[in-house]
Parts: C-alpha cells; structure tokens; sequence
C-alpha cells in the first residue's frame, strides 16, 4: 500500500544527527532561511509540493515562498482555496500516494478548521494501516505574538499538537536552526507541524550553512551552558531568555527545546540535575502548556535535585489581547529574569 | 405511510434494470463471466455479513455495520476501477472489497479487534498492483473524501492515469469536509470520483432532515462537478454511470459525483435499534426492491445463471467466508505493547521508551511507578 519511490533520500534518517554537505555560509534572517530551504527542498526531491493560500505570485503573507512559484510553477508551489482543512486533507492523500507535501497554515490561529484532518488522517493514518502508509506531510505555521498582528493571528497553541501522538511538533529559534531543522523535517517519513516564530522572522541575521545542511528532530538544543539554572525555550522566547540570562544575576543555562514533540528529556532531566533550578519561558497560556509538561517530568524523574521549584514564565490563561496591552501578556526578557531571581532566591 | 425519506420522488433516476429485474435501459457491455463475477461478489457480502452478524451475536464481534440491501452501490461503482486505482472507503462498502478480492481473513481478524500490525505479521497482505488499493476503512465520515481528492490531485500534477475513488454517505454531505474536497476536486480538474451512498438514514436522521435541497447530487453543482443520479439498487447502472465517470477521469475529464439512492434495511450498526425511530415497513417496501433480487431475476432471464450454478456458488463463498473465519481466528490475541508502534520513524523516544516499559511491567503484575530519576525500569 506504499506509495511510489522518491528518490530514497528521504527517510527517518534525517533525524539521526547533524550533517552539513560543506563548502561557505551566507548571513540571512530566519524567513529567508525558510524561504532557502524550501528552494533547495523543491529542487532536491521532485516529491516536492508546496500548498496553501497565498503562496503562489505574492509569495505568501509573509513572504516566505517569495519567487518559488515563478522557479517551480503551480503544480510544485500550488495556489490553493480558502480552506485550512481542505489544504491540510488533500496533503494527506497526496502523502498517501509517495507525494511529500509541504502545506502552510497562514496563522496558528487559523489552524482549527483543519483540526478534524489533523487528527483524524494526518496524526493517525500510519499507525491506522499498521505502518503500511506514510504521511510524510510538513505543515509549516507562523505563530506567536508580538509583532501588533490582531487576537487571532498572535496564539501559541502548541499544546494541541503536542497532545497528538503521531506527530513531530518542532520549533525553530534561529535562521540557522530553521534551515537545518525544516529540511530534516520535510526529509523525515513522518507528519511534521513545524511552527515559524514570525516576530522574529526578520528579526536578527545569522551565518547560515549554503550546502546540504539538517539538524536532528529529536536534539534539545543547549544554547548556552550554565550552573545555577536552567531557563527553557523555544521558538521566539530563546532570544528573550538571552537577555534575561544577560541581565541576570546567576550562571543561567539556556535550553532551547527545538523538538516540542517527542520531547528531549534526557536533555532536561541531565541540565536540571546539574543546575538545580528550572524556568519555563513560553508564549502559551499557562495551564496546561509545555511548561506544565516539563514541570511534570521534572518533579517525577528529577526531585531529589531541585532546590526550588520549578516556575513557568508564561502567557496568562486568556485569550490573546489586543495589541495595546499584548506587550502586558507577552511573557518578555524582564518576566523571564523575575521567575530565575524567585528561584534563586528559593530556599527549602 | 412514508416509503420515502426524501423530497424528491422515487424513481428519478437513471436506471437500467426495473425492480422486477426487466431491462428498461441497454445494459453495460459485460460478458457472462463479469457478470458472473458481480453476483458471486454480491453473494459473498451477503453470506460474509450473515456471518459476522451471528459472531457478532456471539460476542465474537463488537460492533458491525451491514450493507444489506444497499451492496449494488459499492459493488457497481467499485467494479468500474480498474487494476492500480486507489479506493477510499467507509465502513458500509463490504462488496467493493469483496469485488477486488480482498481477503477475509484480514478484515475479520480486524474487527476481531487485533491490531492491524497483529494482522500484518500473521496474515500478510497479498503482494501489490493486482487489483485496486484500499485505504483503510475510514470511519470519522467525509475525511476519506478529501484524502481522495489529494490523491487525484497527485496524479493530475505527475500526469499519471490513476483515478482515485471515494464513498460519502447522504448525511455526511452535510459535513465541511465534504464540501471542501469537492471544491477542490472542480478546482483542479482532479481525477477524482465520488459515490454518495444516498441509503437516506444517517442513524436516526432521515435524508430530508439533511438538506433542503432537492437532491444530494446537485450539492456538486456549487462546485462545479458534474453529477448524475443513480438508482442504486441497480448494481448495472451503478457500474454503467461509474465506469463513464471513471473512464472521463482518466482521460484529464476531471471529477464526478455520483448519488446513489439505495435504503438502508438493517441497522446502522449492530449497536442500533431503528425501530425506535422510523416506520419499518419503509424496509418492508425495499425488500420489495431488493437489489440482488433484481439481478438474479435479469441474469436467469438472460440465461447466465441458473439453479446450479447459484447453488454451486453459494457453497463456494460459504466455504471462503468459512475458511477466512477460522484463519482469522487462528490470528494469536494483539500484544499490548503492539499499542506503541507505528506512530514515528526513527529510534523511539523517550517518552515511549520510558512508557512502553511501564505497560511491561504491569502487564508483569508489577509496580510502574518505580523510577523516580528517569534511568527507567
């Protein structure tokens, strides 16, 4: 019942390690590390196809799929009609059929009508033909505040995928992290909701490798090392959680989550062994957001080494305000450095 | 007394054998040995359901959905694909399967309840590319439709001949999904045919509780699909409409839909009472119309069949659908921990390593809540 053969480069593979095929690097900001990838990804793998609404001649909202209509055409970068569940449905059967889809969701906050697809095909239709189908299938979705956008188009709703098994949830927080971990993600065999953080899409340059270059899906990222506590992020808040670091005063490790699902908890669990102290930095509300997760997995597999407990820094339990006071929920660098200085200054 | 749960009346359909089993239109050019085929898959959904009710009865089964009465729908329209072509079904379309030759064993052993990766190791499925693929059975309705869609989509943009075909009830019409993969489908000229199984009970609600609309094939008219109305408790119209719409698929013609006005005479599935909510004798008046019946009536008036030959070939599916049973039986009870698999590539992670191991030691009979420092168990 599989479908036909690509050209047998893509596989799980990816998710084994860092490669680089070598050779310079170019400074760019992350959406056009994105928009690199997805030349590259058309280029290397005919099974190749992007869809969604306006990606074709505008090149997407945000541009991110600038000038790949006009290079691959609008059967490899295809137009589609205002309809997120038809978008993500027809990506499944295409998946279905050897096809290695790449549909965008214009906004996270746009991602619930598709939600009946995503969980009942997408998450579900390798483990329901035994293994027989893959859904190779990379949904790539803008999220998150702060950039003034209106309510619905600022959530981070994570979580929702996150509490799907049969899903790869990854989050990338840098031009170059979005290279190496989109390409591993459209490589790999399995379905992928790959969140773009879009405050920072032109928010920073980085050197970005021009060849061949994947990261592993599954690698918790450890952005900078630290022995007093350990400050977790992902996506946009990795940044925040710098300056924090920056301002601080304590030796902060910084863990950029990268993988939101599966989780890295080894990399969790060995960083909060060693430092003792844990903040959770994310944009989600609060309950029930990763945040809780990881708290959870720490007081379960790591409570003999805590010398406080673990605090989550994060969005308040409502719906995302309006951009006058979205400064006020944002959870921000001056948030971040409040929860490490209350759980320094923890005693038991 | 309503006979009829839609507004439109009976009979406004294309047709080609009359309840009686006359002929009323010019039959499908099928030899004797296709349509001999045809009634041999009829007989064995028959028998198959018949049997999976009584296993069902006997606690064997949880839960069936049977097609009876209702099997020209499936049966036709399947036989209209070709070798190579991809089925996306539901769970009332038992004949199309039967049509194709898929295995008994299998589908049995499945709602048995054994993981389809159970079913996989001891009952492999046949080799590849000598009939037409089929998806598993979905059963959250409409989202098969938009999964067909995408894979016609595939073939029109690598220029490939495959025609994707999928079944849609008349009560999941009502569904977004619906409606978003038939508009895709105009949209892209997909190859794409879609069958609605118009049965006119969804559970409890009847077709005119659906829709204001007239019928549920011009629902396809807002999209842009063409759509032709079938009686479908004629298994040679459903064939002869299917094969058009197929065949113009295949050719870069673009999509189809096709309402196939049938009644469902059981249940919706064995968890259901239907006499709670509508008048039976609505399935008194279909027996009447019977769809194997009305074939039976044609093929001996022709001279295709007769007494031996049905007799002969009931024995023959009796013996499959038994044999098929007792291989199904013989399938070991599903490993738990089967529960774990096929959900991603590559090394498993932590979390289903850690909780893998923890299923392993209940099932022990020990306790899993040992580890307090994530070395495991």
């Amino acid at each position: 019942m599989s479908g036909r053969d690509t050209d047998g480069e893509a596989g799980g593979d990816a998710a084994d390690g860092e490669r680089a095929g070598g050779g310079g690097e170019t400074e760019m900001n992350l959406v056009t590390a994105v928009n690199e990838t997805l030349a590259r990804e058309l280029h290397r793998d005919e099974a190749v196809r992007l869809l969604g609404y306006d990606l074709g001649p505008i090149g997407g909202v945000y541009r991110a799929t600038d000038g790949l209509y006009e290079t691959f055409g609008e059967d490899r970068v295809i137009d589609t009609p205002l309809s997120e569940n038809g978008i993500l449905g027809t990506a499944v059967g295409m998946a279905m059929r050897g096809e290695r889809p790449v549909p965008e969701i214009q906004f996270l906050g746009f991602f619930y009508p598709a939600f009946g697809q995503f969980m009942y095909a997408l998450a579900k239709m390798h483990k329901r033909s035994g293994g027989a189908l893959d859904v190779p299938v990379t949904v790539r979705v803008p999220y998150g505040g702060g950039i003034k956008s209106s309510e619905y188009h600022s959530e981070s709703t994570e979580t929702f995928f996150v509490h799907t098994p049969g899903v790869r949830v990854v989050c990338p927080s840098t031009p170059r992290e979005t290279k190496g971990l989109l390409a591993a993600s459209v490589r790999s065999d399995d379905p992928v909701v790959f969140l773009e953080p879009k405050k920072i899409y032109r928010g920073f340059e980085e050197p970005v490798p021009d060849g061949d270059f994947t990261l592993p899906l599954d690698e918790a990222r450890v952005v900078r090392e630290g022995g007093d506590v350990t400050l977790i992020a992902w996506g946009a808040m990795v940044r925040r959680a710098e300056t924090a670091a920056d301002r601080v005063d304590a030796d902060v490790e910084i863990l950029d989550l990268r993988s939101l699902s599966p989780i890295d908890v080894d990399a969790v669990l060995d960083s909060v062994r060693r430092t003792g102290r844990c903040v959770v930095l994310h944009e989600a509300r609060r309950t029930l957001g990763l945040g809780a997760e990881l708290s959870a997995l720490i007081n379960e597999y790591a409570l003999d080494s805590l010398r406080a407990p673990v605090k989550r820094a994060t969005g308040y339990d409502v719906h995302f305000p309006g951009h006058q006071v979205e400064d006020a929920y944002m959870p921000d660098a001056q948030r971040a450095q409040y929860a490490v200085e209350a759980v320094m200054d923890y005693e038991f | 007394m309503a006979l009829w749960s839609e507004r439109r009346p009976s009979d406004d359909f294309h047709r080609v054998l009359a309840p009686d089993g006359s002929l009323v239109g010019d039959p499908p050019e099928l030899g004797d040995d296709e349509l001999k085929r045809l009634y041999r898959s009829f007989l064995q959904t028959r028998r198959l359901e018949e049997k999976l009710l009584r296993m069902q009865r006997r606690g064997e089964i949880s839960i069936i959905a049977r097609s009876l009465g209702e099997e020209a729908v499936a049966l036709g329209s399947a036989a209209a694909l070709a070798a190579g072509d991809w089925c996306f079904p539901t769970y009332r379309q038992t004949a199309a399967r039967a049509y194709w030759g898929s295995p008994v064993d299998r589908s049995v052993a499945s709602l048995m309840g054994a993981e389809t990766e159970t079913v996989n190791e001891h009952l492999p499925p046949d080799e590849e590319g000598e009939g037409v693929v089929f998806t598993p059975p979905y059963v959250p309705l409409t989202v098969n439709v938009t999964n067909a869609v995408g894979s016609a989509m595939a073939d029109r943009f690598r220029g490939t001949d495959t025609v994707s075909l999928a079944y849609v009830g008349e009560g999941s019409t009502s569904e977004g999904d619906f409606h978003e993969a038939l508009n895709f489908a105009g949209v892209y000229d997909a190859p794409v045919v879609t069958v609605c199984q118009n049965n006119q009970w969804a559970i409890s609600v009847p077709a005119h509780r659906q829709t204001a609309a007239e019928t549920f094939a011009q629902k396809a008219d807002a999209h842009g699909v063409p759509h032709e109305r079938v009686d479908g408790n004629d298994v040679l119209a459903m064939y002869e409409a299917t094969k058009e719409a197929v065949k113009n698929a295949r050719d870069g013609g673009g999509p189809a839909f096709i309402e196939a006005v049938t009644y469902r005479r059981v249940e919706h599935n064995t968890a259901d009472e239907p006499g709670v909510y509508r008048d039976e004798e609505e399935a008194e008046y279909w027996a009447e119309r019977d769809p194997l019946d009305r074939f039976d009536a044609y093929l001996r008036r022709e001279g295709v069949i007769d007494d031996d030959w049905v007799e002969a070939v009931g024995a023959d599916v009796d013996a499959e659908v038994q044999a098929g049973v007792e291989r199904a039986r013989e399938v070991p009870e599903s490993d738990p921990e089967r529960m774990f698999d096929n959900h991603l590539h590559g090394e498993p992670s932590w979390t289903a390593r850690h909780q893998r191991a923890e299923l392993r030691a209940e099932q022990r009979g020990e306790n899993p809540f040992t580890d307090f420092d994530g070395s495991g168990l």
